[in-house]
């Protein structure tokens, strides 16, 4: 199995991190954002919108496939929510952020799925998402967010129960392997090449706050 | 409007995918969600394609959603080569853009307008909705 990401790609930090844990065999390519792209619309021309075989984003579910590490119906839930729910956001949170450069603003984009957030841990007492065990939720939430709340310059306010969750995600080796991998050590600012070059796609709540 | 399954022997189920594949696995045929780890993985995308992007798709796009799908259905089944959740959960999601579709358009999207006419005659799918009339000697013969 070959494996394509790019450096600055938010979803390929998913999809390092979700092969750092399952430990599965594969071949890793790092192409620049060029690449990418000319490698993706051979794909994309296709089929657009759909993509071709295992985009980043589905990519880790495959992997915990293949690794024989399964899915349970509540894993199954975080995984639909963050692409239902928490992906639309953060896609607005991390052009907010990067290419608009209004750090501040980014509380208030992603308000409602951090509440989700730290109502559900609170209410399940877990020391993660599914359980006292990590799950392909954790691994892939903890991506997703990684970028935004690793960023000391953006509050995560009284959410104590997100904090210490993501805490004990973001101290993994495997972990900070695929962070390092994919944002250079560079926070947020890793992402900006990759970012100014994505269309916009902000679902018609977050188109507000964007036109300002 | 996200669909909640009330379960006796668990927690509420909250999301349309997840309470499908739930309802899947206890079922009989456990195999309408992929019957290897890579159509497994392919059925999931489609059923998040289904509600990231088809749900949320607005009017004016739709037409390029239906060509974007023929571009890849020029096959028997989304996943694989079997009937999968991924048919199912497609089929009910573009119904209400085939019943708009005149006779031409459903010419234009004839991959689209295959697999679905497809689709609405395999036993057990269609439930309520109505059959959507399809020309088949228009579709099938091929205008490349």
């Amino acid at each position: 199995m070959k494996l394509f990401v790019s450096e600055g790609n938010p979803h390929c930090l998913k999809v390092l991190a979700a092969l750092e844990d399952t430990g599965v065999k594969c071949d890793v390519q790092f192409v620049n954002h060029e690449g990418t792209n000319a490698w993706l619309s051979q794909h994309l021309c296709q089929t657009r919108s759909l993509q071709y075989l295992f985009p980043p984003i589905y990519t880790p579910r495959y992997l915990f496939e293949v690794s024989g590490k399964g899915c349970t119906d509540l894993c199954n839930q975080w995984l639909e929510w963050e692409t239902a729910d928490l992906q639309p956001a953060l896609q607005h949170a991390l052009h907010v952020a990067v290419v608009l450069e209004k750090g501040s603003e980014v509380s208030k984009v992603l308000q409602g799925p951090l509440n989700h957030l730290e109502q559900s841990l609170t209410k399940a007492s877990t020391a993660y998402l599914t359980g006292e065990s990590v799950s392909i939720a954790d691994v892939v939430l903890w991506a997703a967010l990684y970028p935004v709340l690793s960023d000391p310059s953006i509050p995560l306010g009284e959410r104590k129960t997100v904090k210490a969750w993501f805490e004990r995600g973001a101290k993994l080796r495997s972990f900070q392997t695929a962070a390092q991998k994919v944002l250079q050590g560079k926070g947020l600012q890793g992402m900006k090449t990759y970012l100014q070059k994505q269309p916009i796609h902000l679902s018609t709540q977050c188109k507000e706050p964007c036109t300002n | 409007q996200v669909p909640v399954l009330q379960n006796n022997s668990g927690p509420p189920l909250v999301g349309l995918v997840t309470i499908a594949c739930h309802l899947v696995k206890e079922s009989k045929c456990p195999d309408l969600l992929g019957d290897s780890a890579e159509s497994r993985a392919v059925v999931q995308q489609w059923l998040e394609h289904r509600v990231t992007k088809l749900d949320r798709c607005r009017k004016e796009d739709t037409k390029i959603f239906l060509k974007d799908l023929d571009h890849y259905l020029r096959k028997v089944y989304l996943a694989g080569n079997h009937f999968t959740l991924a048919d199912i959960f497609i089929y009910y999601g573009i119904h209400p853009l085939m019943v708009d579709l005149a006779v031409q358009e459903k010419e234009q999207f004839a991959n689209v307008t295959r697999w679905f006419d497809h689709i609405q005659h395999y036993p057990g799918v269609r439930h309520h909705l109505p059959l959507i009339t399809v020309l088949r000697n228009r579709i099938y013969i091929s205008r490349h």
